[in-house]
């Protein structure tokens, strides 16, 4: 045999083929003509490898280092680097999505390394057009062993043995089904395989007869031996002419070496075959119908029994597996039923191809033993989720499949499990859906297919689908009614009950999972006209305006910056904002993870935008509003929450009193954040603005100290409770207590207090400074404390990716010298003479998935370590404080310390008279989620007052009429986000300033032609 | 057929033959199972899924009209899955249809009807939306309103299976699929052969004949049993009446031989003549050479023949006379003739049209 120094192993399955592998190859076999190399490296077409996203794809052996992305253009560096200097050829590698680590060599990267490849065990490795080459890989031994050692009676035992189940789907046991056939009478049978792949995204068949197509060969002779059979078929899909086509050289090559045909192997035995092609309707992929398709009639499906095994084909006694399942029988045979029971769980045993697509960083096919579990597919296979966005379910079985959402991604997936948790196995289509996808769209989606495919015989299959449709067309429209979800549950398990086939029998899966993992989201879209992925179009004018907690126009705001009609912008900012300076600063923009740009390259800088408008256009003047009404209205806490409520609740004619405890207006919003995020004056301005409509805000006053609850209960009509979350949770570690330990925000309330002193020296937290937490007041008080001179280091028990904290911040904050420990967990607080001396941790490795789709912590034992520190700032969450509200006052209070809303309302405690909003309902949350509870507290009295007193609703004034323009570019190129330019240098480290210094006006308008104008009709 | 295997349906303990499907003991012990695609001598498809019953240990509800039956099962046909399951399959029917009982001329012979009020429907919970498919008024024999159709396949099972014609089938997919010719044609412009099969079969007013529109309300019409006169095969049927008038002709499966309650083109939709003013129902004679036919009796009438043929009989020998006899005699009547012709004439000279 010729020996070659090197083999060029390049993809040549479908997916590689389209990406461009047959170019690839030509450039490949030129370059090394060019350079005189072809009688030294030998090149090799393979079928698919599976990572068909990354195509086209080369190894190159002896090395196995893998070359994904290739384009033709790039093979003469590729050989002069790899194949002449012997260099790793850097940029086609393989980069590991969330890391960014290259991975030179295919074991190695967590896709292939996590495999385990039996049925895929070829593939990549053999040229599928050569039958000597799958001979080398032990092919057709197990089919030798049948025909020559065992009797039909022991090739089905071996099979029960193993525990192998029908891959194609219903996972019946593979063995059983030929005992039956085989016990069938007659002496005609057929052994059938079904490779008509139908579920949109699967393409695991079609992968294995491109890839591996003696495999499958070689499995249906032996299925034939055992069930006595002398003639099959293989019925593939019309779409898939590259597997037909090697299908076709492997039956011949076969056949030439006597290995198929006549007198196979000389032992006598006959076993001849046919491809038979499907015209590629889903309802072919039914036995009834695939075998009623065969015989040239229409493919429909019919009522069994008869069973296949008694009378099939032709009324013949048939057995029928898939491609996968028949890909297994060979390797079972030669290795035995108990080698293959060796991987799988109690019930399902072997390995599963599954096809890994949808919101996923690696896309591509997977075999991985059963009772793997679904977080191992996604997140270690898979990579993960791209673009940082969260995990939301994973569509297992393809369009009638059912969806396994995020609590569920430590269930090991086999039959048993997927069935349970509401899905089927179905051929192994894993669709993975991100947050940005809307369950009830998905439905949609899936049940279309299903009615579209659905061949028509029986009545719940064509008309129940259809139906079901409908209804969940006209949820999706903002049509739907009360009951709509009742009907789809009272449908669904009927539909499924009453089927002919399994079309119908699993149509309604997607439909009944969604509802049940995500029922609120049906309700949300019937009741409230809300589509919280904002996918379902019909529902709102943009995405951002819809995610917007105030609903913000959005999209109305930028096309004024691009006109450059920056007072009117700013009118509109203010229709539904009264703090949008602060918000251009703070807000975590919600509406940016939604925007519809995203999905092409970047996100518009909305945030940005709206505080480039308050920068730079003269504030509107506000005019006091006369009072007119009797109620008297007080409201808790001069938070965003309350004020946004007093701000409302004036301007419909209220008076309106605000208590504050401190000495300042502004909540958080002047306590938490530090002034180089959001500076003192901007939030002045915008809060003047509300005491200009006529607001009283009285500061050092707190309820139940200054004013009794009493007093209050008394004196006002109306009661609005916002007194926000200023409470730092505690740690729950040893040595909390220790002078040296301070809470997030205390610390940051105390800093904002007292400034001066700090600033000076007069107070100090110390040299060394930890920083316990994630969050955004975690890394506010590590950067306070940075500026203050301190060396930090924030501790935070999970990964990066983690850190609920806007990744802006963590950016800042590591630009600014800020060291980040991840997977570290306090255990003790270490003291020296009554102060703390340093802080006792744990380091973390990542277990399980917790509820929120995130690895949960766990402590690697033996890895405490201390750290010296001189200060203990722990913001790992914020808690409120009602103790001012008496506990039998008919307001409650709950375990979280939160209070209580009355059922079905949105702010009303339950007390009638009093309302609540903003962190103290919701726990810590956002600046613009408080403005969202103060707008609708301030609806929500105001028509509870109307109401009782038979007043008709409010009506808004009529507002000033802003014409929009109406600017949209044809063709928008791909262009990123723009930069928020940033304070550097020395300055940033040591002062207060503001970092963030704001879009030019350039900036702005670039910016702002970015936007796609979801909201314009056209 | 030796009945063997102890089933319970109902409660009720009864005795089925291997093979015999779950609906057909139910019918033999007086159960009653709704069905609508079942056509008895044809495949069974187990299409429509009305006659779905619960059967003890199944994954899922079984459609009776193909389950056979096996020792031991234990069957119900009425629990409330069964209810829901048919109540909800009506529905689906009715919404998906243009069923406008007023005009229909199935109203009261209609297997939808009937089942909508055995089920105690008020009204479907689906909108009415029906395909708005064109009426086919092509031919004079057969009409065609698909938009009451409900996709049973039996028009097309009675044209393969009974007919062996082979001009229906389905086309398209799902909520699409359609019955009729190939493509799409009109029955006139199709292999069709008129014979009416497939209009018999219709559970519902989708296939109707069309002669017999606004001729009469099924409970008005008169069923008379008799034999097709158009050839010796001897089909039974049902004519049809109204006011003493033949509007339409079925076929009846329960007069077994010689056609199964199958007809052709001819007695399905040839008997009109019975009522046609141009029909001869007295005997003519020609009293006088040159002169015109005169009506008289029968009497006059077998008078004349016999004494002309003792005439010519006598005169010119009995071989001087011949029979000739015809395909729409039975054949009693043409063996008696025969007999007439051979033993009163005392000829062989007997023929008959049907082997031209
Ligand atoms: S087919 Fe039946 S249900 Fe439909 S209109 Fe006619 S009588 Fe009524
Ligand atoms: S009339 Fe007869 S031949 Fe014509 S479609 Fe109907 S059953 Fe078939
Ligand atoms: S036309 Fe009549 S018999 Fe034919 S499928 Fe429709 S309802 Fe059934
Ligand atoms: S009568 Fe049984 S399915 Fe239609």
């Amino acid at each position: 045999m010729k020996v070659f120094r090197s083999h060029l192993l390049i993809c040549g399955g479908t997916g590689c083929h389209a990406s461009g592998s047959l170019n690839v190859k030509k450039a490949l076999v030129a370059e090394l003509i060019k350079r005189k190399l072809s009688e030294e490296i030998k090149i090799v077409e393979t079928g698919c490898n599976g990572f068909c996203a990354m195509g086209p794809i080369m190894v190159v052996y002896p090395e196995g280092v893998i070359y994904m992305l290739i384009k033709a253009e790039d093979i003469p560096e590729l050989v002069e680097e790899h194949l002449i200097k012997g260099r790793i050829l850097e940029r086609l590698l393989y980069r590991e999505p969330t890391t960014e680590e290259i991975i030179p060599t295919m074991q190695e990267i967590p896709f292939f390394a996590l495999q385990e490849l039996r049925v895929l065990r070829n593939r990549g490795l053999i040229d599928p057009e050569k039958i000597e080459e799958y001979i080398a890989r032990d092919g057709y031994q197990g089919m030798a062993k049948a025909l020559t050692e065992m009797t039909a009676a022991d090739i089905v035992q071996e099979v029960l043995t193993s525990g192998l189940r029908g891959r194609g789907g219903a996972g019946f046991p593979t063995g059983l089904k030929w005992k039956f056939a085989a016990a069938s009478p007659g002496d005609v049978k057929y052994v059938l395989c079904n490779a008509d792949e139908g579920d949109p995204g699967a393409f695991m068949d079609r992968s294995v007869l491109e890839a591996d197509p003696h495999s499958v060969l070689e499995g249906m002779v032996i299925a034939a031996k055992a069930i006595g059979s002398h003639n099959g078929y293989i019925y593939c899909r019309a779409e898939y002419p590259l597997a037909i086509s090697r299908m076709n050289i492997a039956i011949a090559q076969a056949k030439d070496m006597g290995l198929l045909g006549r007198d196979i192997l000389g032992t006598g035995f006959d076993f001849d075959l046919e491809i038979y092609q499907g015209a590629g309707a889903f309802v072919c992929g039914e036995e009834t119908a695939l075998m009623t398709s065969i015989e040239g009639k229409r493919g429909m499906p019919r009522p069994r029994p008869p069973f296949p095994a008694i009378a099939g084909l032709w009324q013949r006694p048939s057995v029928l597996n898939n491609v996968e399942t028949l890909a297994n029988i060979g390797q079972l045979i030669l290795r035995g039923g108990a080698w293959y029971a060796s991987v799988g769980t109690e019930r399902s045993k072997g390995t599963k191809v599954f096809a890994l697509t949808g919101d996923v960083n690696n896309v591509g096919l997977v075999e991985v033993p059963m009772g793997t579990t679904l977080g191992t597919i996604v997140f270690d296979i898979g990579g993960g989720i791209p673009k940082g966005k969260k995990f939301k379910a994973a569509q297992l079985g393809g369009p009638s499949g059912g969806m396994i959402p995020m609590q569920h991604l430590n269930a090991p997936i086999d039959y048993e499990k997927v069935a349970e948790l509401g899905a089927i196995m179905g051929s192994g289509g894993m669709i993975v859906m991100n947050e940005d996808s809307c369950a009830v769209d998905m439905a949609r989606f899936f049940m279309d297919f299903c009615q579209d495919e659905s061949c028509g015989k029986c009545t719940p299959c064509r008309e129940g689908t259809k139906r079901m449709l409908q209804i969940l067309v006209n949820i999706t429209q903002g049509k739907g009614k009360e009951g709509d979800i009742e009907l789809l549950e009272e449908m669904a398990p009927i539909i499924k009950d009453a089927s002919l086939c399994g079309l119908g029998q699993t149509a309604p899966n997607p439909v009944l999972s969604t509802i049940r993992y995500f029922r609120k989201e049906y309700e949300d879209h019937i009741r409230n006209h809300r589509c919280n992925a904002a996918v379902c179009t019909a529902l709102f004018k943009s995405p951002c305006q819809h995610t917007c907690p105030i609903e913000m126009d959005i999209p109305s705001y930028i096309s004024l910056i691009r006109a450059n009609r920056m007072e009117d912008a700013y009118k509109v900012l203010l229709r539904t904002n009264p703090f949008p300076s602060v918000c251009g600063r703070v807000c975590d923009h919600k509406c940016q993870t939604k925007c519809r740009r995203g999905k092409m390259d970047e996100p518009i800088a909305i945030k940005f935008l709206k505080r480039f408008i308050t920068d730079n256009a003269p504030r509107p003047k506000t005019e006091p509003v006369p009072v007119t009404r009797n109620e008297k209205i007080a409201v808790v806490g001069a938070g965003p929450a309350g004020l946004t409520a007093a701000r409302d609740l004036a301007l419909r004619g209220y008076k309106v009193t605000v208590f504050e405890e401190l000495p300042e207006p502004g909540g958080m919003l002047r306590w938490a954040i530090p002034a180089y995020r959001l500076p003192r004056n901007i939030l002045a301005n915008e809060i003047a603005d509300v005491t200009a409509l006529g607001v009283e805000i009285k500061c050092n006053i707190r309820v139940g100290r200054e004013l009794s609850f009493t007093k209050l209960n008394k004196n006002y009509d109306y009661v609005y409770m916002a007194p926000g979350a200023h409470k730092s949770q505690k740690m729950g570690v040893e040595g909390e207590d220790i002078p040296g330990v301070r809470g997030g925000v205390e610390f940051l309330r105390d800093f904002n207090a007292h400034e001066d002193a700090w600033v000076k020296g007069e107070k100090t937290l110390g040299s060394k400074v930890a920083v316990i937490g994630g969050g955004n007041s975690a890394i506010d008080a590590a950067r306070v404390a940075l500026r203050l001179g301190a060396d930090v280091t924030i501790l935070y028990r999970r990964e990066r990716k983690d850190m609920p904290a806007a990744d802006e911040e963590i950016i800042a904050a590591e630009d600014e010298g800020i060291k980040i420990e991840y997977l570290v967990a306090p255990l003790k607080i270490e003291a020296k003479d009554g102060k703390v001396s340093g802080i006792t941790c744990e380091r973390m490795k990542l277990g399980e998935f917790d509820r929120s789709g995130r690895k949960k912590p766990v402590a690697i034992p033996g890895s405490a370590f201390t750290l010296a520190m001189d200060a203990i700032v722990a913001s790992i969450g914020q808690v409120p404080d009602l103790t001012f509200v008496p506990k039998d006052c008919g307001v409650s209070v709950n375990k979280w310390d939160c209070f209580d809303l009355a059922k079905g309302s949105k702010s009303q405690t339950t007390d009638a008279r009093f309302y609540a909003g903003g962190d103290a309902v919701t726990g810590p949350d956002t600046v613009i989620g408080a403005i969202a509870a103060g707008h609708q507290a301030a609806r929500d009295m105001d028509a509870a007052i109307r109401l009782a007193g038979g007043e008709p609703a409010y009506e808004e004034p009529a507002e000033e009429k802003i014409i929009i323009p109406l600017i949209i570019d044809e063709e928008g190129e791909e262009a990123p986000q723009g930069k928020m330019p940033e304070l550097h240098g020395p300055d940033r480290r040591a002062s207060f300033v503001e970092v963030e210094l704001g879009f030019s006006m350039e900036d702005a308008v670039k910016e702002a032609a970015r936007c796609l104008r979801c909201d314009a009709e056209v | 057929m030796e009945k063997k295997i102890p089933i319970t349906i109902d409660g009720r303990e009864v005795e089925a033959a291997a093979g015999q499907m779950i609906l057909e003991v139910a019918r033999e012990n007086g159960i009653f199972i709704p069905t609508l695609c079942h056509y008895p001598g044809t495949t069974k498809v187990g299409a429509c899924r009305v006659c779905v019953v619960d059967v003890e240990g199944a994954r899922s509800l079984v459609a009776s009209c193909c389950m056979p039956v096996s020792p031991g099962m234990i069957i119900r046909t009425d629990t409330k899955k069964v209810r829901d399951a048919q109540r909800l399959i009506v529905e689906l029917l009715w919404a998906s249809g243009d069923h406008n009982c007023l005009t229909c001329e199935q109203n009261g012979n209609c297997d939808l009807q009937n089942l909508v009020y055995w089920l105690e429907l008020e009204t479907p919970r689906f909108s009415i939306q029906f395909p708005k498919y064109k009426q086919e008024t092509t031919n004079t024999m057969i009409s065609r309103d698909l938009n009451k159709c409900i996709l049973c396949g039996r028009c097309i099972r009675a044209c393969n299976e009974i007919q062996v014609n082979e001009v229906l089938d389905f086309s398209k997919r799902g909520s699409r699929a359609k019955v009729g010719p190939a493509f799409d044609a009109d029955y006139i412009d199709s292999e069709c052969f008129f014979c009416g099969e497939c209009a018999d079969v219709c559970p519902v007013g989708a296939i109707t004949f069309r002669q017999s529109r606004f001729k009469g309300r099924p409970w008005e019409i008169q069923k008379v049993k008799t034999t097709c006169t158009y050839c010796g095969v001897g089909c039974q049927m049902d004519l049809n009446i109204n006011n003493g008038k033949i509007v339409k002709v079925t076929g009846n499966r329960d007069y077994s031989q010689p056609n199964g309650g199958s007809l052709c083109i001819k007695g399905r939709f040839g008997l009109d003549f019975v009522n046609h003013p141009d029909r001869l129902k007295k005997p003519l004679i020609r009293k006088e050479k040159g002169g015109e036919l005169t009506e008289a009796s029968w009497d006059e009438a077998l008078e004349l023949i016999a004494k002309k043929f003792s005439e010519i009989k006598k005169k010119d020998g009995a071989d001087s006379i011949a029979g000739l006899s015809s395909a729409r005699c039975t054949n009693e009547e043409n063996y008696l003739f025969q007999k007439f012709m051979r033993a009163v004439v005392g000829t062989n000279n007997v023929d008959h049209c049907a082997r031209l």
